[in-house]
């Protein structure tokens, strides 16, 4: 390191530059797969249309949360809390089987990290073309190269903005108003910042994020135990290592498996070695591992010299998949889906509220009645407009007037008067009654709502 | 006699004080600010009407919700922090030393011919 990089008292070593050579096989397929299905989702699923709206939609401003046939209203807030403990409990068990399978394949982080490699690729070329540009002096060539590879990044980084902002305002008109220069101060805002943390992230930062900014990287460890699936190099096959030649017997010349190629190096995203052991910085990516089966092929080697393994298995003994943590992790999380699942299913799509109105406790009408007024707040959460029907529960004493009409459009919120006579005989004080409320279409949807009916004490 | 000292605090003392402490202060100017702004009746008035939670729970639930998530940040920065590089990282202390590479078909001759380059 030069005399210059020691200087100051910055935190962080300052790592050279990590230039990932390409590398194919089964992991790498699988990655792209990956790759294809997730990005695909995320720039697709916004110009899909479902039931006469977009099919993922969070329209903040009329707080309603469109997820393909379901409509999530502020007051499903628990459904998404607990989604989001489903997410975390997903990680927890995925990570206690297959230790960082979320880092190598689905992170954000990965994901588009990988597409900005690819177009880096495309335009520079592979690894030791990188390395020889950016050391050559500026010419017609670097200069056409490196302006080409950032309209590129920033191109598909402006594209990934825009549709990160179509989640959240309709698509279709976003891209009018983008088209004609008009979007709104927030749109403009969130746009522009997503395009830059995603250029930023996947462009510039890269393996920093999950080396030095990432939590989960530090934490994932405590979900670690013996039986998890980790890369690892079987050191006890690979040592010594050094140069041959196909020929050479590696017995005869005391080596080991490991040919000392360094490619393992080249092609990790986060410049590590791991022959030096399991390490943190490790995505468990299995670039290493698909290029070193590559080499032992080569080598007419036995393949896994690097490989998924784990740490008891490393050692020798029996690794288990079947663990207490695995179990634990397992039964929450399907007590949590299945509950979410069948609330989800069995939510009522008739929301009602209903108020005292707090100026009168009651008024005495003749005829010996007694009324008492509310207002009564009805969310109509199906795709379907309907009327209803209103009464109290098995007691035909109450009498009960509602304006204007019960009718409400699909999603609509509605606030009618309503206004419940009884005899002043039906009883003294305060009489608890349940408000049903019907649709009068099929199928029934129904809701109960309880309240206090007030009646002179005389 | 010698005088009684208080033993030294440890590290991990220490900063869940100072985590606890700062998450509080945090939280409290978060509910000036928000109850400046904003009639806790009103936040709670519209959709729990049947239980009437008062004033003082009110600003009390709030200041709570505002300190567990001050709480939460302050103590995944310390876990950051703590558990992020060592001093003196940048002058290669502590840590792995940056892996050599080389080109592969240096000493394996037949790694040649491959698009290794």
């Amino acid at each position: 390191m030069s005399q210059k990089q020691d200087a100051g008292d910055s935190l962080y070593r300052k790592d050279p530059k990590v230039y990932p050579r390409d590398v194919q096989g089964r992991f790498a397929r699988l990655r792209t797969l990956a790759v294809l299905v997730l990005l695909g989702l995320y720039y697709i699923l916004p110009w899909i249309d479902f039931n006469g709206h977009q099919s993922v939609l969070f329209d903040l401003p009329a707080r309603k949360f469109y997820i393909f046939s379901l409509t999530f209203w502020p007051q499903d807030f628990i459904f998404l809390a607990l989604m989001l403990i489903i997410a975390g409990l997903s990680l927890f068990f995925v990570t206690a089987v297959a230790g960082r399978l979320w880092c190598g394949y689905a992170c954000p982080q990965t994901v588009w990290t990988e597409v900005f490699l690819w177009i880096e690729r495309l335009v520079e070329g592979d690894r030791p073309k990188r390395i020889k540009l950016d050391a050559s002096p500026w010419n017609v060539n670097k200069v056409l190269r490196k302006t080409t590879k950032q309209i590129l990044w920033i191109s598909f980084a402006l594209w990934t903005g825009f549709t990160f902002v179509g989640f959240f305002t309709p698509i279709r008109e976003l891209g009018h108003s983008v088209m004609t220069l008009q979007t709104g101060a927030w749109e403009t805002f969130w746009l522009l910042f997503y395009s830059f943390a995603t250029y930023g992230n996947a462009g510039i930062l890269r393996e920093q994020v999950c080396k030095y900014m990432c939590p989960y990287a530090r934490f994932q460890s405590a979900m670690f135990d013996k039986d998890t699936l980790v890369i690892a190099y079987d050191e006890a096959r690979g040592e010594p290592r050094g140069g041959r030649r196909k020929t050479d017997d590696p017995a005869e010349k005391g080596l080991g498996d490991c040919i000392g190629c360094t490619l393992c190096v080249q092609v990790c995203p986060t410049g590590i070695d791991i022959r030096e052991g399991l390490q943190i910085e490790c995505i468990a990516c299995a670039a290493c591992i698909d290029v070193c089966d590559q080499v032992m092929d080569k080598m007419d080697y036995k393949r896994g010299l690097i490989s998924y393994t784990t740490e008891h298995k490393l050692s020798g003994a029996k690794s288990q998949v079947l663990r207490p943590r695995i179990f634990v992790y397992l039964v929450l999380l399907l007590v949590l889906i299945t509950g979410v699942l069948w609330s989800v299913n069995n939510r009522v799509l008739l929301r009602a509220d209903l108020l005292r109105d707090r100026n009168a406790l009651y008024r005495e009408l003749p005829g010996d009645l007694v009324e008492n007024v509310y207002t009564l707040k009805l969310i109509n959460m199906d795709f379907k407009a309907h009327n209803y029907k209103i009464e109290v529960v098995d007691n035909k004493d109450y009498v009960l007037f509602v304006s204007p009409e019960l009718q409400l459009e699909s999603e609509e919120v509605g606030n009618f008067i309503l206004r419940v006579q009884a005899p002043a005989s039906a009883g003294r004080g305060s009489q608890k009654i349940d408000v049903r409320l019907t649709t009068l279409e099929e199928p029934i949807i129904e809701r109960i709502v309880s309240t206090r009916f007030l009646l002179p004490f005389k | 006699m010698e005088h009684p000292v208080n033993r030294r605090w440890s590290m991990r003392q220490r900063d869940w004080a100072v985590v606890l402490w700062i998450a509080f202060l945090a939280a409290a100017a978060g509910s000036f600010v928000l109850f400046g702004l904003v009639n806790p009746l009103d936040m709670f008035g519209q959709w729990v009407d049947e239980y009437d939670i008062g004033v003082r729970l009110a600003y009390g639930l709030v200041f709570a919700f505002l300190y567990l998530l001050c709480l939460l940040a302050s103590a995944l920065t310390m876990f950051m922090v703590r558990t992020g590089p060592a001093r003196g990282h940048v002058r290669g202390k502590g840590g792995r030393a940056i892996p050599k590479v080389k080109d592969p078909s240096r000493s394996n001759p037949d790694l040649d011919g491959e698009n290794w380059q």
